[in-house]
């Protein structure tokens, strides 16, 4: 093979192609590695708000059986996308357990009055973090992720009263399916 | 000055390194997704692969994941190097340039 001759201009321009090849695979990756999470939180939701609204008498064993099942199964799949990098299991692990955390110590500070603000504290919370990881690391899917979940979540509190769990659990939650969808292509 | 790695040099072997570069260390990628990432045709990608993992500058594994073959792709710690030179060599081009 030749070796090559090349200007300044020439050089430029392949550290541009470069750095933009390098920039879409690694957004690329954290996207595919999000995946998951979304596709598991849809589910999550279709059967915990559905429940909610269906069985409201069993809802929280139901949400407490959801979550926990949620957990371990986060750090399956973090364990089968990283086996080299086990802490990052527990990041995740550790960082659902703060996000619910979080909502628990809000209901105990600030008692929600209704089911239904109840069951629209924690998706207008999930919508935040999104944005914010988003913003600060991901990329811009999530941002948009986040917005519909934000959004959705607000329309169907304020316009959808008498149907809102419903509302959440398939709409919202088949939001965050198709999101899943969405992060696992490139 | 160093001489410009040839193989790298290259507009879709280039953007194949970087997109493997982007990656975390070992990290592997299925054929499909690099094709779609450097926007390239299955046989312009595949004889490309063959040059640079020709000069060990990537590794490739095949096998079967639920039936189907499978090709994965990763920057082996030669190509890791040979791109960070490449990347600097260019840098020392713009930078000399009075």
């Amino acid at each position: 093979m030749e070796t090559p001759v090349i200007s300044p201009e020439q050089a430029a321009d392949a550290l541009k192609q470069a750095a933009a090849a390098e920039k879409r695979s690694a957004r690329a990756y954290r996207y595919q590695r999000f995946a998951p999470y979304l596709f598991l939180w849809g589910v999550i939701w279709v059967i915990g708000y559905g429940a909610s609204d269906l069985i409201p008498r069993w809802s929280g064993w139901i949400w407490l059986g959801l979550i926990l099942g949620a957990l371990a199964f986060s750090i399956l799949v973090g364990r089968g996308a990283e086996p080299s990098r086990p802490k990052s299991n527990w990041r995740i692990a550790l960082s659902f357990t703060t996000i619910w955390a979080f909502i628990a110590s809000t209901y105990a500070v600030m008692a929600p009055v209704s089911a239904m603000q109840q069951g629209a504290f924690p998706p207008l919370v999930v919508a935040f973090f999104y944005i914010l990881l988003g913003l600060l690391w991901t990329g811009p899917r999530l941002i948009i992720a986040g917005v519909a979940v934000g959004v959705l979540t607000l329309g169907g509190f304020f316009y959808l009263p008498q149907h809102f769990l419903l509302w959440e659990g398939f709409v919202g939650g088949g939001a965050l399916i198709l999101a899943g969808i969405w992060f696992r292509r490139v | 000055m160093a001489e410009i790695d040839a193989v790298i040099h290259q507009p879709v072997r280039l953007k194949i390194m970087a997109a493997l570069k982007g990656l975390p260390l070992n990290e592997q990628i299925e054929f499909v997704r690099l094709r779609k990432l450097v926007d390239a045709t299955e046989g312009n990608l595949g004889a490309h692969i063959q040059t640079l993992e020709q000069a060990g500058y990537i590794a490739v594994e095949k096998d079967f994941a639920d039936n189907k073959p499978r090709t994965r792709v990763k920057l082996t710690k030669q190509g890791r190097r040979a791109f960070e030179d490449y990347v600097a060599h260019l840098r020392d081009i713009i930078r000399d340039t009075p």
